[in-house]
């Protein structure tokens, strides 16, 4: 049954749906009341964020001329990140947007929808340390004015919520959870020997990458869920710093971290990176990423290079799934339980 | 040896996890977007019993196990333990009542079943997807109780308890699915 229909047999079941109509509220008034500007970035791009594992949503903009059909090519946005940092350069300091953004190929789970709701929000003259307060303030906010409670109760469980919240770095957590070392996490060939050991039979086919991940998924992400509290998963290995700069003093490093409540990742935030030519080279070196793993490519985008060419000032960003956020404060297994039309009831 | 990549691994198949025999009773697809994709799977040890779950790249070869299926009939409950009988040769095969995950009582006379083998050893249970039992107690229904859904408890001929609707009395024969263990129709 789909879920209108459901809706229409059991009206008991709005109160569910009406969740995410409040957390949008909230969240409007969470920012404002912080003289951040709301904005609104196109969905449809020629280039949009390079990271080499996403998959697109590939068009054509068609346009009338008087000499025939001109054809463009375009994608659905991942994240609405770049534009929202080309307005940063152009003056304004702090700026929010919720808006669609869409994922292909990710397989159907409880936790994901390829046309999904982001918040995105940015502050100028900041860092990451600064967007963990930020996610402390709003979730504790949201959940006090929609629930009148001080802390998350989800599925039985009941998050506190007072500040401040956990903060764990990627190396301590590999050393505490998975008996991993920061020499043996970096270098590829000390971690399959590692891997190896644990009885991760297939190291030696692994990239770094994937040995990093599946050692995570196995030893890491299930202790995440027993917190009962939110918990920071912050300074990830620089080959996975995407767009966060290196971290002060240790360049090994990168200032990004990921928001957990539950086990469920709800967030990942940056101290953004500043520098046009590291910015370049990383972007290049995604789509040589991507074009090996037969993903599109698409020209990187070089109006964003040339707005970091005339400066980003240092910036602390963040893009949080609101789909799971509304999830977590209606109590919901699913997300296809606070969608009203899931893409599981189109295929 | 048969392989099998981890991204096509099904439920309620067998797999060799680190040396051990498995039986898969979950699998979750999932691409992080950041990295490469991965089958998280939830796994039964058939010889001890205990589960754990753990995450494949879903490139990763799997180790298929070798397990045969032979075509049993249901003869009747020893203690803890079920017979079934060969309906070709007439050999009889004692099977743990725990390799039923408490559907034995979903069993009759008539009911045909696979039994899985694992190095001579019986692993596992698969029952037709629907069997038909009799029911022998249907209560009255309710007066005034007209609801458009309305079901209530049946008791069938070997104790198993469905919701089946008012109208199904005492000596209908029921449809019931054996994956959830629900009514699904009159089988008169």
């Amino acid at each position: 049954m789909k879920n209108w229909q459901k809706l229409k047999q059991k009206p008991d079941l709005w109160q569910q749906f009406f969740v995410r109509e409040q957390v949008l509220d909230e969240i409007r008034s969470f920012f404002k009341n912080q003289e951040f500007h709301e904005v609104e970035t196109p969905i449809l791009t020629a280039s949009p964020g390079t990271e080499p594992y996403l998959d697109l949503f590939a068009t054509d903009l068609m346009i009338q001329t008087p000499s025939g059909n001109k054809k463009k090519q375009l994608y659905l946005l991942t994240s609405p990140e770049l534009a929202m940092k080309k307005l940063i350069v152009a003056g304004l300091p702090k700026v929010f947007q919720l808006c669609k953004s869409f994922r292909n190929h990710e397989g159907l789970s409880t936790l994901h929808n390829p046309e999904f709701t982001i918040l995105e929000w940015y502050r100028a003259e900041s860092d990451y340390t600064e967007i963990m307060t930020d996610c402390e303030n709003l979730i504790q906010s949201l959940v006090k004015n929609i629930h009148q409670r001080d802390s998350l109760v989800y599925q039985g469980k009941t998050y506190q919520l007072t500040s401040p919240w956990p903060r764990l770095a990627v190396k301590e957590a590999f050393l505490k959870y998975a008996g991993i070392n920061e020499q043996s996490l970096l270098d590829r060939e000390l971690l399959v020997k590692v891997a190896l050991k644990k009885g991760y039979q297939q190291a030696e086919e692994s990239s770094w990458e994937e040995l990093y991940h599946q050692i995570f998924l196995n030893e890491i992400e299930p202790i995440l869920a027993t917190f009962d509290q939110p918990v920071f998963l912050y300074d990830y290995p620089l080959a996975l710093a995407a767009l966060s700069k290196k971290k002060a003093g240790d360049e090994c490093f990168a200032e990004r971290f990921e928001l957990y409540i539950g086990g469920i990742e709800l967030a990942n935030a940056f101290s953004e990176l500043t520098d046009p030519k590291e910015q370049r080279q990383r972007a290049m070196a995604d789509m040589q990423q991507r074009g090996q793993l037969a993903k599109d490519t698409f020209p990187i985008d070089e109006d964003y290079i040339k707005a970091l060419e005339l400066g980003l000032p240092p910036t602390g960003g963040i893009a949080l799934g609101v789909d799971r956020l509304v999830l977590l404060l209606a109590d919901v297994k699913s997300i296809q339980e606070i969608l009203f039309f899931p893409i599981e009831e189109v295929i | 040896m048969a392989t099998v990549k981890a991204g096509n691994i099904k439920r309620g198949s067998y797999i060799r996890f680190r040396g051990k025999p498995m039986l898969v009773s979950k699998t979750e697809f999932s691409f992080p977007g950041k990295g490469s994709a991965f089958m998280k799977v939830v796994l039964k040890n058939i010889t001890s019993g205990s589960t754990q779950s753990f995450t494949y790249k879903s490139n990763e070869s799997i180790e298929e196990l070798d397990i045969s299926s032979i075509e049993m009939q249901f003869l009747y409950v020893d203690g803890s333990e079920i017979v079934f009988m060969n309906p070709r040769n007439y050999e009889q095969l004692s099977v743990a009542i725990d390799l039923l995950d408490g559907k034995e009582n979903m069993l009759t006379a008539e009911t045909k079943v696979y039994i899985k083998i694992f190095e001579d050893k019986p692993v596992g249970v698969n029952l037709p997807p629907k069997v038909k039992l009799k029911v022998t107690d249907a209560p009255e229904a309710t007066a005034g109780n007209r609801s458009k859904a309305a079901k209530r408890n049946v008791t069938l001929e070997t104790g198993l308890v469905v919701q089946a609707p008012l109208f199904i009395k005492t000596g209908d024969v029921l449809v019931v699915d054996t994956a959830s263990g629900e009514y699904v129709s009159r089988g008169n």
